[in-house]
């Protein structure tokens, strides 16, 4: 099997929640299928300038074949765009142009998928609301599959994506919640889909003592790993930690990893480290009593499902229904909506050591049931034997409207259509799939033929005997969690 | 890895929620969401202005007064060298061009044309810094509008908080009323507490001798009195001695009953006069009120001292008021009330288990029928000890 993953930017160096989600996955369907990516030469996600070469590379054995971004995104215009879209009734031609300069505006990237998509058996795309995503699915067609990695922000209410949502063979949430939300707002509940996520490399013996001789810290303390920026809630986090300092009875110092664009209060108890590589993060939360994900909007927290992999409690910003979703479904982590919940759940994880210590106990186990990399690959691979088993519907894109219709402003504002969508966490518990027995799940058949573009896969046989044999494990051709 | 569960399903996490809003209820009163703030913004805006004749959507008519901002449409001021001879008609355009060299005859219309190509020019900019006026006007009323809402926000938020406050300062003045009461029970019982209860067997074994002196000196004083007594009958009674020189516990209480009932025989008693038995009632509770926190702060003798003082003071009072006391039933039940009053303070009145200071409480010593006595008893020594030692008025 040939699978092409397009993804905006990708690269080591790049640490962006979806890139690294395209890279692990990337890397993980390598040892079952021959895997490409395609992507842009842009590395900075604000400006999509051209920063890497075009042509193609290797990283960690996947090959890479990179594509010149058109122009870079003006602030001005783009802010301008995003303004009238999310706030004012408009057009679909103003959504069009909003995309435009969105960015990273790739025509070659668009035309090497028209030419070569047909080479492959799915082109799997990331992230819904970028240039390539959107160009992408309707190009590769049937074969294109979608992992949103959608937040519950203005852009999902977006009109265009609709129609992508709904054309596409596939969708692999993150999330119960985001799955919610896009199937309220695009009504594609008939589209194949699954709650996957994404695993994470966790060392199997981090060193909490190495990371604070390293760093100096001392005492209890509490961790924030990622961007210090006022949109992932670190301002909101900063009053809340002042009123639990200002409470002599807490010993917590917070520790902040990550690049900060927002001034960090100066305080003692307040450490800011700056940009850690990944075995100082890992150190460091291993050796923290919690992490703390003060975000609002967030598709999948890979950093506090890393924080679960090493037994560690989370407490997470209860404005974000994702991380709250999980929290309760996990039983593994405490949330807050106000500064006393805040302030007193920090001190119900620092006082009471059972709390914490069943907290990270269960974190730990919904993370081998849930993310834990044998679990992901096998709903991956569930799912492409699935679809690769069943016939694509011809035509699944709605065609784009015409010239006139394009420019009658009758969309809605798009931050208005995703208020109307239901909020609040999926408590439900998510049904997991046994771990396979075995540590590698098993390899997907070799690609017979390269089939047409638009062609159905029917005439392609059946895989057959290729399940591991795990405990419990469904007899059935859909993968568990699946939905229809 | 090998397949097993380590979930701890003790936890419950959003029992563990529960739990902690709880506390925060207790803690601060009702704690709300942003959400219900902003609700609780709108709801208040309607019930609390609308009385006021203010509207109470006003956010809502201030958002609805305020159009969808679109740039004016600028008028076409464009005046070009030609614009005075254009036509839309070829003919009638050709014929102008043909006769212009004719009109330039009669006058030169170029400083016309100048002056009217400067006018549009001047059109055009005014016209553009009206508009850039009306963007900027409209982005500060959509900056009124925020700020507006913030306030009505934050003004409710600040009621919350008010309220909150008071609840708050209600809980603790509720506190330290108990506390005080408290402290009063304790008081009570620490002062008033008989003096053999409280001595140390040892200290009682060593005060055993000098009670004996001292009864022995006593009948020494009492045989020596008696024989005053019986040499000056015919003349004034003498001053009893005062209480510094007398130790206040060794006061035989018998003597002092039949002082008592002397004064109220006496024919020369003064009589009670209008608002004096309120006024008295009011001495008496200033001076049970101080007593007791006076002794409690100065120790056991320093208040015992105080007290003796302050009854000296009121040396006058106090007799007229022993006199005044015996006069009628009424003032029995008073003066019951008032040796009640100075007995250990039941918990049940500590803890507030009665309506009323003169409701009987159960165990409560001075329900039992004997203390409704005006006579002290014996083990209370030191609450009657200075009426008996000071001199009646009518004996001066």
């Amino acid at each position: 099997m040939k699978l092409a993953i397009v993804v905006q930017r990708y690269g080591l160096a790049i640490n962006g929640g979806a890139e690294l989600h395209a890279r692990y996955i990337a890397e993980h369907l390598a040892r079952h299928a021959q895997v490409e990516v395609w992507t842009t030469c842009a590395s900075d996600y604000v400006t999509w300038r051209n920063e890497l070469p075009a042509g193609e590379e290797r990283i960690n054995n996947i090959p890479v074949r990179r594509f010149r971004v058109k122009h870079e995104r003006d602030p001005l215009t783009f802010g301008r765009l995003s303004e009238r879209v999310f706030n004012e009734q408009h057009s679909i031609a103003d959504e069009l142009d909003w995309l435009e300069a969105e960015g990273p505006t790739s025509p070659g990237l668009i035309s090497h998928i028209n030419r070569h998509a047909a080479e492959f058996d799915f082109c799997i795309f990331f992230s819904y609301r970028y240039y390539h995503a959107f160009h992408g699915a309707r190009t590769a067609g049937a074969r294109a599959i979608l992992v949103p990695t959608a937040e519950r922000d203005p852009a999902a209410g977006v009109s265009i994506f609709a129609p992508i949502f709904r054309g596409v063979r596939a969708l692999m949430y993150n999330s119960p919640e985001e799955r919610t939300m896009i199937q309220a707002l695009a009504r594609n509940e008939s589209v194949p889909s699954v709650v996957v996520g994404v695993g994470s490399e966790v060392p199997q013996n981090p060193q909490p003592q190495r990371f604070r001789q390293k760093h100096a810290v001392k005492g209890p303390f509490a961790v924030y790993v990622g961007r210090i920026d006022e949109n992932k809630g670190c301002r909101e986090l900063f009053n809340h930690f002042n009123s639990y300092l200002r409470q002599k009875a807490g010993k917590l110092t917070l520790v902040l990893i990550g690049n900060s664009i927002l001034d960090i209060p100066q305080h003692p108890r307040i450490r800011h480290l700056g940009f850690l590589d990944d075995t100082d993060k890992f150190d460091a939360i291993a050796g923290a009593e919690l992490l703390i994900m003060p975000s609002f909007f967030e598709s999948l927290s890979m950093v506090a499902l890393e924080a679960w992999a090493l037994g560690r409690p989370v407490l997470a910003n209860a404005k974000c229904d994702v991380l709250k979703g999980q929290c309760i479904r996990s039983n593994a982590g405490l949330y807050y909506d106000s500064e006393a919940e805040f302030v007193e759940t920090l001190r119900a994880i620092e006082f009471n050591k059972w709390i914490a210590g069943s907290l990270g106990k269960n974190g730990r186990q919904y993370y081998r049931d849930n993310y834990d990399w044998p679990v992901v690959e096998r709903k991956y691979l569930d799912m492409l034997q699935r679809l690769a088993a069943t016939p694509a519907a011809a035509n699944a894109f709605e065609p784009q409207p015409g010239w006139m219709e394009r420019r009658k402003a009758t969309c809605p504002p798009a931050a208005q259509v995703v208020a109307a969508t239901p909020i609040g966490p999926s408590v439900a518990p998510e049904m997991s799939i046994p771990r396979p027995a075995g540590p590698v799940a098993p390899p997907l058949p070799r690609r017979a033929q390269t089939p047409d573009r638009g062609r159905p896969a029917q005439s392609r046989p059946a895989p057959q005997g290729r399940r591991p044999q795990g405990r419990g494990r469904r007899s059935s051709g859909q993968g568990p969690g699946a939905s229809r | 890895m090998p397949d097993f569960n380590v979930r701890s399903d003790a936890v419950n996490v959003e029992q563990i929620m529960e739990q902690i809003r709880a506390r925060i209820r207790e803690k601060r009163g009702v704690d709300y969401t942003e959400a219900q703030i902003k609700e609780l913004a709108s709801v208040k805006l309607e019930k609390f202005l609308d009385p006021r004749g203010v509207r109470s959507d006003l956010l809502e008519q201030f958002r609805r007064a305020q159009p969808t901002y679109a740039p004016p449409e600028l008028p076409n001021f464009a005046f070009e060298d030609q614009t005075l001879f254009e036509s839309t008609r070829g003919p009638l355009r050709f014929i102008r061009r043909l006769l212009l060299p004719i009109l330039k005859l009669f006058f030169n219309p170029n400083p016309l044309i100048q002056a009217l190509n400067i006018q549009s020019k001047l059109n055009a900019s005014a016209a553009e810094r009206e508009a850039k006026r009306d963007a900027a006007r409209y982005a500060f009323d959509q900056l009124h509008y925020e700020v507006m809402h913030n306030l009505v926000i934050e003004t409710t938020r600040l009621g919350i908080e008010v309220k909150n406050l008071k609840m708050r300062l209600e809980s603790m003045a509720s506190r330290l009323e108990f506390n005080e009461r408290r402290a009063r029970a304790l008081e009570s019982a620490v002062v008033y507490k008989p003096a053999s209860e409280e001595r140390p067997p040892q200290e009682s074994r060593r005060e055993e001798p000098r009670r004996e002196e001292g009864r022995r000196e006593e009948s020494r004083r009492d045989e020596s009195r008696r024989q005053d007594t019986r040499r000056s009958e015919p003349q004034a009674r003498p001053l009893p001695p005062s209480p510094s020189s007398v130790p206040v516990a060794e006061i035989p209480v018998p003597e002092e009953t039949s002082a008592a009932g002397t004064a109220s025989t006496q024919p020369g008693a003064i009589a009670e006069g209008p608002g004096q038995k309120s006024r008295r009632r009011r001495r008496r509770r200033g001076r049970r009120g101080s007593g007791a926190a006076a002794s409690i702060m100065a120790g056991p003798d320093q208040a015992g001292a105080d007290q003796s003082t302050d009854d000296q003071g009121d040396g006058e009072d106090s007799a007229v008021d022993t006199a005044a006391e015996q006069t009628g039933a009424d003032d029995a039940i008073e003066q019951s009330a008032d040796s009640r009053d100075s007995r250990p303070e039941p918990l049940e009145h500590a803890f507030g288990a009665q309506a009323h200071p003169d409701e009987p409480a159960t165990g409560d010593p001075a329900s039992a029928p004997s203390s409704s006595s005006p006579v002290a008893p014996e083990s209370e020594p030191q609450s009657e000890e200075p009426t008996s030692s000071k001199p009646s008025a009518p004996e001066q």
